[in-house]
């Protein structure tokens, strides 16, 4: 079954009093399957958060459809089991973190008698079972993001959307996030993630779609774009001097191109990752 | 998929978070301490009550800052929670789940109306107590004044607490109504304190009416006295002072006046927030 359905989408916007349109979403056609790790990338008014929006119901197509497990998205009923969590959400400062996942929870419709177990687990899970009953104004910038995280998750939804989910957070707190989302999608849960860092896709998403000027340029499995053609790579130990010059020759012999030689690198925010070994603790102060 | 229907939980939900967290903003602990500050405060200047007896000093000033300080308090909570919620984005995790938009609407003013309801309660409760004090003491001072009892009149003020309180609703789902469209919530509060300026001089545009000849000017004005309730109707204050029995009947359709005017704005609001783009 498909997730989300979207066929011929166009969204246009008037921005001033002379009406002169901007197409934000151009002819957009497109398929998510239930239990895939999507990726949405794209530069700056590319047309992702609309795109987002539409799904949600937040903003109306101009033309074109979009349905949510097989429901119009317009209609309320499509966002039963969506969750979402919005680019660097800034929630009440005046709420304690575990009162806001409570009011999304309930609001979602979670029986009275569930949501204290529920929300204490969830929030447990992102990391922030020591500051549940802190204001949210005392959190930190990756802490907001985890407790958004936790609201977007209390009603464990079918389909889960995350808006630059490691907008601002450091390597550690992004690896966190990122872990999580690797875990929903081990449960057999969709997620559509928005993005613009194309290593973060690549690293978390079964298929990525590009998005340029409102229209869908580019969109398939990760394998398959990432892939150099005609091209394998070999990767060895240090090689002992003057063995380079021996391989190179035999690999000609055998009519095999050489096209040099590279040393394999580590992204360097596996590096930071590695060294710190741990996420950004729980009873961090703001920063 | 089941049906969503509208939810009066979902409302109540709303409504309960709308308040909590306008508490916690302690807009209303403050301006219950000041307009406290200037009920007691009127104890030193009964001196000057140009004429007036010392009790109907103390309720007109008393009711005077309930209200200032509650059309304040009417106007700022909505434009700020509302329009808070839409500037910081947090109305889009609300409205991503199975929540409709006139859930939201109705559920903010709910809140509103709420945290309305304990700043009149608690400014009345402390004006009668104000009272009930002088009285007793004035009492002791003068008793062949008070032969007859005590002549505060307590159940009429508890009414007028709550026509006051009927009032600042209008107001406030006046304000929401402007929120639900305006870009910023500066703007929705200065809306909201022309709109109580406009709603006060109403009783103007009736008087108007009564002696304009030209028929699109008094068209215009009859307009103008349907669209802004006339905010007049509801000091009633003055007429207890003055003597005239409060009936609860004078009190019923005050409410149903206001009720009209509430349903009216938020439906407006509702219609609003509902096209407005997120």
């Amino acid at each position: 079954m498909h997730a989300i359905e979207i066929d011929g989408l166009t969204r246009d916007f008037a921005p001033d009093w002379r009406g002169a349109k901007v197409r934000a979403l151009d002819g957009v056609t497109l398929r998510i399957h239930e239990g895939e790790v999507v990726g949405l990338l794209g530069p700056n008014g590319s047309g992702k958060s609309t795109l987002l929006k539409i799904i949600l119901g937040l903003l109306a197509p101009t033309a074109g459809q979009c349905r949510v497990f097989g429901v119009p998205s317009d209609r309320v009923e499509a966002r039963q089991g969506v969750g979402f969590l919005p680019e660097a959400p800034d929630f009440s400062p005046h709420l304690t973190g575990f009162e806001l996942v409570c009011f999304h929870a309930r609001l979602g419709g979670m029986a009275r008698a569930a949501v204290k177990e529920r929300v204490e687990e969830v929030i447990a899970r992102v990391g922030l079972g020591e500051a549940m009953h802190r204001r949210v104004g005392t959190y930190s910038k990756g802490m907001r993001q985890r407790i958004g995280l936790a609201q977007a998750l209390v009603l464990d939804p079918r389909l889960v959307i995350l808006d630059e989910p490691t907008c601002g957070i450091d390597p550690s707190g992004a690896a966190e996030i990122s872990t999580m989302i690797r875990r929903l999608k081990m449960r057999g849960g969709t997620v559509v993630l928005s993005s613009h860092l194309a290593g973060q896709v690549e690293d978390l998403c079964d298929r990525v779609v590009l998005l340029d000027r409102g229209r869908l340029v580019l969109q398939g499995s990760v394998a398959e774009l990432t892939r150099r053609r005609g091209q394998a790579a070999l990767l060895v130990d240090p090689l002992p001097d003057g063995t380079l010059g021996e391989l190179r020759d035999w690999l000609q012999a055998h009519g095999v191109g050489f096209h040099g030689v590279e040393t394999p690198r580590t992204a360097l925010d596996r590096v930071i990752w590695d060294k710190v070994g741990r996420g950004e603790p729980a009873g961090a102060g703001k920063s | 998929m089941k049906r969503v229907a509208f939810s009066p939980v979902r409302v109540a939900l709303i409504a309960g978070n709308t308040f909590r967290e306008a508490v916690r903003q302690r807009l209303l602990v403050v301006l219950i301490m000041v307009a406290a500050t200037m009920v007691g405060g009127a104890l030193f200047f009964r001196d000057f009550h140009f004429g007036s007896s010392e009790l109907k000093f103390l309720e007109d000033v008393g009711f005077g800052a309930v209200t200032f300080f509650g059309a304040i308090l009417a106007i700022v909570a909505p434009a700020q929670l509302f329009c808070g919620d839409i500037e910081r984005r947090t109305v889009l995790t609300v409205l991503a789940k199975p929540v409709w938009r006139a859930e939201f609407i109705i559920g903010k003013l709910g809140g509103v109306l709420l945290l309305l309801l304990v700043f009149c309660t608690a400014m009345t409760a402390l004006l009668a107590g104000l009272i009930a004090w002088r009285e007793t003491g004035l009492m002791a001072a003068h008793p062949d004044a008070f032969e007859a009892g005590r002549k505060a009149a307590y159940a009429a003020l508890a009414l007028c607490g709550l026509a006051q309180w009927l009032k600042l609703g209008v107001l406030a789902a006046l304000t929401l109504f402007v929120a639900s469209y305006a870009r910023s919530s500066l703007f929705a509060m200065m809306a909201g304190f022309f709109a109580l300026v406009a709603c006060q001089l109403q009783y103007l545009a009736r008087d108007f009416y009564g002696v304009v000849e030209s028929g699109w000017a008094r068209g215009g004005v009859w307009l103008l006295g349907l669209v802004l309730p006339d905010f007049q109707l509801f000091n009633v204050a003055e007429k207890v002072a003055a003597g005239e029995n409060l009936s609860v009947g004078v009190i019923g359709g005050l409410a149903s006046y206001a009720l009209a005017y509430m349903t009216v704005f938020s439906g407006l609001a509702v219609y609003c927030f509902r096209h407005r783009k997120l």
